[in-house]
């Protein structure tokens, strides 16, 4: 089966916009792929190369070298286009126009008319909450609605790979909650999703598969659990026993600590956690909990930076 | 046949945004300021005040109109590019030459409208001046004004493709300063120089913008007739600029990248 995006070692290389001669490379030596009907969360601090990407894949920019392909095709492509909906980055629409006649041009022009599209882009403001707001013009919006606007005409054609940088940029609790869920219903509707985000809660909620890029590299690419290495589960073990053990506890384990009565056990890894854990019901003590617990996204991120910050890896 | 139908969509929609636009109503102010001039200068002008009205209405209209296009037609593509607008529409299934071509008619649907609007004012000043029956007479003239703004239309989204508004103003003035300028330029260069210079001045000509050949207001306006000035040959070569200009902005925006 086609797969909607691959790259293979795609590099792209700017000039600097003063000194000509100085290149900054943004993307360096990217490659990965998406399958049909999943939600790849793209990661990345400010300038790590996100949006370049995105742009590549959209055939706004073309790759320095390297192979971009888009349902097979070039990208670009106008069959490729036709398959792909695609919200910008702080969207900003025509406006002097109102959402109702955006969402007309940008149907047309992917081939919709008549009665269908004036029942989509009706669906589709009211998806995205704006049926209300559809005779206003667009100079009247605000960021939210513009974000929400941007959506309702990523999607008005029924795509089947929706590119999104940043949805959820600009809007509010609520916005987010509607954005996630709509989402959420193209993957119902089989349809691919890649988004780029800030909100790391949000692509750990929604991604099938989470793309990590720093400074133009790929560091990690999976879904939460294979991105997770295994030096970076905590396991823990919460007991409890009788008071007068408590000096015996604290001299058989190195770095025990009392939490709310209970004693809190720290292993290294699961080798330890399970010596540790089998010496703990030797004892006779009250095992409470035994866990291995996994890092959040953002802990997940945070250590990439920092590892790459200190050449780690 | 889908091309032209994206391209009529492009069209509309930058002539829809366009026309809702409060620099257009700015000059649409100046324009009829300019036309309360004319009557004001009638007041105090020894001749014909038919003449003079034609003469004033004409000019106003050529030069609206001119103004209008450059002003409006530096940004069309850069506003869309520093706004990115640009990138929604380009993820559609439209080709690169498919929106130039179709900013480019939204701006001449745009310029239609204005000449349309500009002419009903100018034939109530001819019905007030009691010459309303010169109105029609006019027509190659407003013709021929139409053919010269659209040459400048496509220079400025050229301009707008390839640089910031700033300096593709001054590129299309440019274009418009040489074009309106070079027939008398070249004849006074030619009539005192020499041969060598002659030669290259006359090349020149050739290559360089020439509005000479939709110049006819003048000569309806006092009765002259076309002289000579064809509105075929005119045709042809505002279409031959056009289509010269446009094949750049599309070579031009088919490499640029959109980033």
């Amino acid at each position: 089966m086609v797969k909607p995006i691959e790259l293979k070692n795609v590099r792209k290389v700017f000039s600097h916009p003063m000194k000509v001669w100085t290149k900054i490379e943004s993307v360096k030596d990217l490659s990965f792929s998406m399958e049909q009907g999943e939600i790849i969360g793209f990661v990345g601090h400010n300038g790590a190369g996100k949006t370049t990407t995105i742009k590549m894949i959209m055939g706004f920019i073309r790759p320095t070298s390297g192979e971009i392909s888009v349902f097979g095709k070039k990208p670009g492509d106008r069959e490729v286009k036709s398959k792909i909906g695609f919200l910008p980055e702080r969207p900003y629409f025509y406006s002097e126009l109102t959402a109702m006649e955006v969402l007309k041009y940008f149907g047309k022009l992917s081939g919709l008319s008549g009665r269908i599209l004036a029942d989509k882009a009706e669906n589709v403001l009211k998806k995205v909450g704006l049926f209300d707001d559809r005779n206003r013009k667009l100079a009247s919006y605000s960021k939210g609605m513009l974000q929400r606007i941007g959506l309702a005409q990523a999607i008005i054609h029924d795509p089947e790979l929706v590119i999104m940088d940043e949805p959820m940029s600009g809007l509010d609790p609520i916005g987010r909650k509607e954005v996630k869920d709509i989402i959420r219903g193209l993957k119902r509707d089989g349809k691919s999703v890649i988004f780029s985000s800030h909100i790391l809660s949000d692509i750990e909620n929604l991604s099938d598969r989470v793309l990590i890029i720093e400074h133009g590299k790929l560091k990690s690419f999976g879904s939460l659990h294979e991105i997770i290495r295994p030096e970076d589960v905590r396991y823990t073990i919460e007991f409890s026993c009788d008071k007068s053990m408590k000096d015996a506890v604290f001299a058989l384990f190195d770095g025990v600590r009392i939490v709310s009565d209970r004693f809190v056990l720290d292993c290294a890894d699961i080798s330890d956690f399970n010596s540790k854990l089998a010496e703990v019901v030797a004892k006779g003590y009250t095992v409470l909990n035994a866990a291995g617990s996994y890092p959040s996204l953002e802990e997940i991120v945070f250590k990439e930076i920092r590892e790459e910050e200190n050449g780690q890896r | 046949m889908d091309s032209v139908k994206r391209i009529a969509n492009v069209s509309f929609y930058t002539f829809l945004e366009m026309v809702r636009s409060k620099v257009l109503y700015i000059l649409l102010f100046f324009a009829l300021f300019i036309f309360a001039l004319g009557i004001g200068i009638t007041q105090m002008t020894i001749g014909n005040v038919q003449d003079i009205i034609s003469d004033i209405g004409l000019g106003t209209i050529e030069i609206f109109s001119t103004v209008l296009s450059i002003f409006l037609g530096i940004s069309l593509v850069h506003k869309e590019l520093s706004l990115k607008t640009l990138h929604p529409l380009l993820a559609r299934p439209i080709a690169r030459p498919e929106y130039i071509l179709g900013k480019f008619f939204g701006m001449v649907l745009l310029i239609v409208v204005e000449i349309f609007v500009m002419c009903i004012i100018f034939a109530i000043l001819l019905t007030v001046f009691g010459g309303f029956s010169r109105f029609f007479g006019y027509m190659p003239a407003v013709y021929t004004i139409f053919l010269q703004t659209c040459t400048v239309i496509s220079v400025a989204v050229l301009c707008s493709t390839l640089t910031e508004p700033a300096v593709a103003a001054m590129l299309t003035i440019s274009f418009y300063l040489i074009g309106a300028t070079s027939y008398n330029l070249v004849y006074a260069i030619t009539s005192r120089t020499s041969d060598f210079v002659k030669n290259v001045v006359t090349t020149l000509r050739y290559v360089l913008p020439d509005f000479s050949h939709f110049n006819i207001k003048d000569n309806l306006v006092y009765g002259r007739g076309l002289e000579g000035l064809s509105l075929g040959f005119a045709s042809v070569y505002a279409l031959l600029i056009i289509v010269i200009v446009l094949s750049l902005a599309v070579m031009f925006f088919n490499n640029k990248e959109i980033s």
